[in-house]
């Protein structure tokens, strides 16, 4: 099985040598490619000094746009799985294994690391939780599924997925949206637990106002992708 | 009075075809279009040069000021235009994404071979 662990990458120049080399250190068998979504610092340099696959974006195309075009490259390069990490150090590489394997088995179709399924002990601010709580009970709503963990970036998918993202992936808020897009495709898709840590480098972009602002374009965006073809 | 809202809607929509026509012919506007503008542009100069089908129309309508009806029509006709105009950006943006990934991909690869 061709594992490739895809890193959106857009100015994080500070974490992304340590997230590559603890990724090796982890999953020694997958490839590994960055997609430098347009940084302005130095994180395509870096990564390609870190001798892993670069793939330079001309301008940044957010999120969603950066996360396809690693789905591409997965699907030019006929990879059997393809695995998201965060560039920002949060997502814990060890936990790349135990997401691949229900894959590996065929018992699902996406697997999602969850800060919220069993215990972890990943703090996060109120606002933020309130936000989680409201989309995870706005998708069991839509989808009659409960994911507890539906915004977390950290997740394998199959072959199957990689073809259907490198077609079509949402721009804005991709990792919500496509579970009601999953759901609607009759995939499996699984969370497992997984330890998420807090962010060293950066900050978040989180604020209250934002959140609000935040939650109700996903509300919107999710009521569409539902009553779309 | 030679210069009153007729004449002067009349001369206002004739500029406004030689305008969208000249466009076109410069390649500034593609004729796809340019064909709405043009259909606009003659709508136009055929209300303002025979009130009559104003008068008529707001009545069939029940508008009580003739004018009314020459508003909602622009407003009506810039709203789907508008509209229009949106979809057709939405498709430029999702192609430009596109390309902007075909590209990088590309330039990896060529990266690669290099190395090779």
């Amino acid at each position: 099985m061709k594992i490739l662990v895809i890193i959106p990458a857009y100015n994080e120049e500070e974490s992304i040598a340590s997230v590559i080399n603890q990724i090796r250190f982890y999953a020694p068998e997958a490839d590994i490619l960055v997609i430098n979504d347009g940084s302005v610092d130095a994180t395509g340099e870096i990564a390609a000094k870190a001798g892993v696959k670069v793939v330079n974006l001309p301008f940044n195309l957010g999120i969603g746009g950066a996360m396809q075009t690693g789905y591409i490259y997965a699907k030019y390069h006929s990879y059997d799985i393809a695995v998201q990490v965060d560039a920002d150090n949060q997502h814990d590489p060890f936990y790349i294994n135990k997401l691949v394997q229900p894959i590996v088995d065929n018992s699902a179709d996406m697997v999602i690391g969850s800060r919220y399924v069993g215990k972890t002990i990943y703090k996060s601010s109120v606002f933020r939780r309130v936000g989680m709580v409201f989309f995870t009970f706005l998708i069991k709503l839509l989808t009659d599924k409960w994911i507890m963990d539906t915004t977390s970036g950290f997740r394998a998918v199959n072959k199957g997925i990689i073809n259907l993202f490198a077609m079509d992936y949402p721009v804005d808020y991709p990792e919500v949206d496509v579970l009601v897009r999953l759901y609607k495709k009759k995939f499996r898709v699984i969370e497992l637990p997984v330890e998420m840590k807090a962010r060293k480098t950066g900050k978040s972009s989180i604020t209250p106002l934002r959140s609000i602002y935040y939650m109700i374009k996903v509300t919107l965006s999710l009521i569409i992708e539902t009553i779309k073809y | 009075m030679f210069l009153n809202v007729h004449s002067i809607s009349i001369l206002f929509s004739i500029t406004f075809l030689i305008v969208v026509i000249e466009l076109v012919r410069k390649n500034k506007l593609l004729e796809q279009y340019s064909l709405l503008w043009i259909f606009m542009s003659i709508i136009l100069l055929v209300l303002s040069s025979t009130p009559k089908i104003i008068n008529t129309l707001a009545k069939w309508l029940d508008i009580k000021n003739p004018p009314s009806f020459l508003f909602l029509f622009g407003l009506v006709y810039l709203l789907i235009y508008n509209l229009h105009i949106t979809t057709v950006v939405s498709k430029q943006s999702k192609k430009i994404t596109r390309l902007a990934q075909e590209i990088a991909l590309l330039k990896e690869e060529m990266e690669n071979n290099k190395k090779i």
